[in-house]
């Protein structure tokens, strides 16, 4: 009986392995524009998808997206189901611990807080308010650790569906990336709108991989530079991005 | 979707329900309904596996072997002691660490893997899961779990098998292995139909859940299609619509459960033909 | 001793003791709720008037027959949807919308509809004799009712009941799945999903989170137990025991 399920698990374990050398993995979320999200056709796009397809090529890889849920993308990552992460997710030592980050392909960016138009906060000594973040995020750890003493802090699965209650009003304040806040603001008709001054929390924007994969972020590294220096990176950031930031001066 | 009408009749409505029409039969929609495969998919597969654990568990729970009994007791008590999403999340990720252990044991350089701090010791040990992988062992996951709950219908429905046919069949001539598997295990579903039915209902229920293993099933498009689009290159852009979505699903389930009990009556109603059955509903 | 009470075991042990409180809290908070609305639906369905009757059905039947996980995210996001309108008005939005508010809610709304269809079976298998024999000594209906059918009615839906009180402290484990989380406010399964993805040990993490699960489930059915010895003094020597035994029927 031993045996039979040795070699069961054996077998399934052969079988499952001609999947890994050749096409590189790439996780994403699917749900933060303009980096990534699901579009009208039901396919998976945004900058970084582009992004990624190019550096693929450039690098002579064949690459596909695989969509997962942001709190568990870096476990699964670890976990072997992608090789890559790209999902917006800003450079930090924290994650520098568990996973490998490439050279970044976005600057970095202030986080802001949006609220309910007309509403003012005094960022110095907020208290007893509820602000919301997305799970896992960098701006989840800002808010712990310099609001969470004297307010609520409300964390939520996606970008989504943090934006959701914010606009239903069951938010004070959101605490969030400004790229994919910016098109909520403009689209909320006056009724949301920044508030205070942007905070500066993470690194840029960088690929995430597994410590021990070692020659793919060689590759990876590689060929961000080359296409960084081609112009193709500041290209993309136009095309989704509109006003930069650019790499080129 | 909408192009590919005749115009005559697109001709028929009016600008409105056309860019409705159009909208719900766009390809993020369209993914949505194809999205039902996977629940289909892990109900039945998880149901047949759920019979074929019922039947090894309910022979085990029978058996006059004392080992045999308490596994099957174990099994069907331990199971359902526990809440079956830990179950459907623990088993994924045992079953994963369980191949790469031995896979590291093969692949990885014995240096390595002594050295090894981090899970699984060496790159080439790691085993990549898709969709698919996922499915399957979602519906062996779902299998395990409501196998144990079918263990215990069968079980009992094989006590329900009247004494006297065994006696018959076995005064006939018949080997106790053959008495067990041609009678006993024959007659056992006209009794244990109805309770089946309620595991499989169940079951049905619970494959709500595969979202949960980065399966992109019916609840995650629905979350993907309600959730608020305020970036007009992503699509129509709109409010948050995830309630109507999940009003939808809400709807779906139930008319899967109607499906599912007109079907079973109808199987009861056959299988049952020639019984008298007084007694059991 | 050092060694133990150092052990990732008994760590885990102590790390999920306040997680598991959040369980038992929604859990506790639903049952005293849920059950009276049960009884209520039950006799609802029963009702002599159609309309009363065809509405308590298709509230059972809709809830028994939809998932809790997808029950939960419909309710959060209609609540969202009513906030500006209805809920901020009258200064309720921040505990309606709070999961510690709408996770017992909505498990009260699904438990009653299972609870209901305990009863109404239960209702229908009072035995008739002593509902005649009651009638017939001219007791009123009220009484007839909290004499004869209410005791009968409790003492046989009482095994199945405990079994649904333990379904629905299962079920609390979906609340965090699809709700937002408050603070440091977690719950069993969301807590052990937390220490996994620190350091991959899903047999350890998992395995002392089932251990909870299954300690207090025992402890439901002992309790549960309890009252219906109670429920049976009457009946000497005919009580069948409630073991823990977890049903197979929901």
């Amino acid at each position: 009986m031993k045996k039979i399920l040795l070699s069961m698990v054996l077998a399934s374990a052969v079988i499952a392995t001609p999947a890994m050398s050749e096409t590189v993995r790439i996780g994403t979320e699917g749900a933060y524009a303009p980096y990534n999200y699901v579009d009208d056709n039901g396919k998976l796009a945004g900058y970084e998808i582009d992004l990624g397809n190019a550096l693929c090529a450039e690098a002579g890889l064949t690459c596909e997206f695989v969509a997962n849920e942001w709190d568990s993308i870096i476990p699964n990552l670890v976990a072997g189901n992608y090789d890559a992460i790209m999902a917006g997710m800003s450079i930090t030592d924290e994650r520098k611990q568990t996973i490998n980050f490439s050279e970044e392909y976005y600057p970095s960016e202030p986080s802001k807080y949006a609220a309910a138009a007309g509403m003012s906060f005094d960022m110095m000594s907020l208290s007893g308010k509820k602000i919301g973040v997305q799970g896992a995020t960098i701006q989840a750890a800002y808010a712990e650790e310099h609001f969470g003493a004297n307010n609520t802090i409300m964390s939520f699965k996606t970008f989504d569906d943090s934006v959701a209650d914010l606009a239903a009003g069951n938010l004070d304040l959101l605490l969030a990336d400004g790229d994919p806040l910016n098109p909520v603001i403009e689209a909320s008709a006056g009724a949301l709108a920044f508030v205070g001054e942007g905070v500066r929390i993470g690194g840029g924007v960088g690929i995430g991989m597994r410590k021990d994969d070692t020659d793919l972020a060689v590759k990876m590294n590689a060929a961000i530079a080359a296409l960084k220096a081609n112009g193709t990176v500041d290209k993309l950031i136009k095309e989704y991005f509109d006003n930069g930031p650019f790499y080129a001066q | 979707m909408l192009e590919t009408l005749p115009d005559w009749l697109s001709g028929l409505f009016s600008e409105d329900v056309r860019s409705s029409l159009a909208y719900i039969t766009n390809g993020k929609h369209l993914a949505w309904y194809a999205s039902i495969r996977f629940t289909l998919i892990a109900a039945i597969g998880g149901a047949t596996v759920a019979v074929l654990f019922g039947l090894v568990g309910a022979a085990l729970k029978q058996s006059r072997i004392m080992p045999f009994k308490l596994i099957g007791d174990f099994y069907t008590t331990i199971v359902r002691g526990v809440p079956d999403v830990l179950f459907i999340l623990f088993f994924p990720l045992a079953f994963e660490q369980a191949v790469e252990y031995f896979l590291a044991r093969s692949v990885c350089e014995p240096e390595v893997l002594a050295a090894a701090t981090q899970w699984p010791p060496c790159e080439a040990a790691q085993w990549f899961l898709t969709t698919t992988d996922y499915l399957i062992m979602a519906c062996v996951s779902l299998g395990i779990v409501y196998g144990a709950f079918a263990a215990n219908v069968i079980h009992g429905a094989m006590q329900a098998v009247p004494k006297g046919q065994l006696e018959a069949a076995a005064a006939y001539g018949f080997t106790p292995r053959q008495v067990f598997w041609r009678f006993k295990v024959r007659q056992m579903w006209v009794y244990a139909l109805p309770g089946l039915s309620n595991v499989w209902m169940l079951l049905l229920k619970a494959t709500s859940l595969l979202s949960l293993l980065q399966i992109a099933d019916i609840v995650q498009w629905a979350a993907r299609l309600g959730s608020a689009n305020y970036y007009s290159r992503v699509g129509l852009v709109h409010p948050d619509w995830r309630w109507k979505y999940y009003l939808v699903l809400f709807v779906f389930f139930i008319v899967m459960t109607m499906l599912s009990e007109r079907f079973f009556a109808a199987l009861q109603a056959r299988a049952s033909r020639g019984m008298s059955l007084a007694g059991s509903d | 001793m050092e060694a133990i009470l150092q052990s990732a075991f008994v760590q885990d042990i102590a790390t999920l003791a306040r997680p598991a409180l959040f369980n038992l809290y929604f859990a506790l908070a639903s049952i005293p709720v849920g059950f009276p609305l049960a009884v209520l639906l039950a006799l609802g369905k029963a009702s002599r008037f159609k309309i009363i009757s065809r509405l308590s059905r298709g509230y059972i039947y809709a809830f028994r027959g939809s998932p809790l996980f997808i029950q939960f995210f419909m309710f959060y996001s209609m609540m969202l949807a009513l906030n500006q309108a209805y809920l901020k008005p009258w200064g309720i939005d921040g505990v309606v919308l709070h999961p510690l508010f709408l996770g017992p809610m909505v498990l009260v709304l699904n438990t009653s509809a299972y609870g209901a269809e305990i009863f109404y079976g239960a209702l229908k298998t009072v035995p008739k004799g002593e509902v005649e024999a009651a009638s017939a000594m001219g007791m009123g209906r009220w009484s007839v009712f909290r004499s004869v059918t209410w005791p009968n009615m409790l003492r046989l839906a009482w095994p199945a009941y405990t079994n649904e009180m333990v379904f629905l402290f299962h079920a609390t484990t979906l609340v965090y799945f699809t709700l937002p989380v408050v603070n440091e406010q977690k719950d069993l399964m969301n807590k052990a999903g937390e220490l996994f993805e620190r350091d991959y040990n899903v047999f350890l993490h998992f395995s002392v989170a089932a251990l909870y699960f299954l300690v207090l489930s025992i402890l439901i059915f002992w309790l549960a137990g309890l009252v219906h010895k109670r429920l049976n003094q009457h009946l000497t020597g005919r009580a069948e025991k409630i073991r823990f035994k977890p049903g197979y029927i929901r």
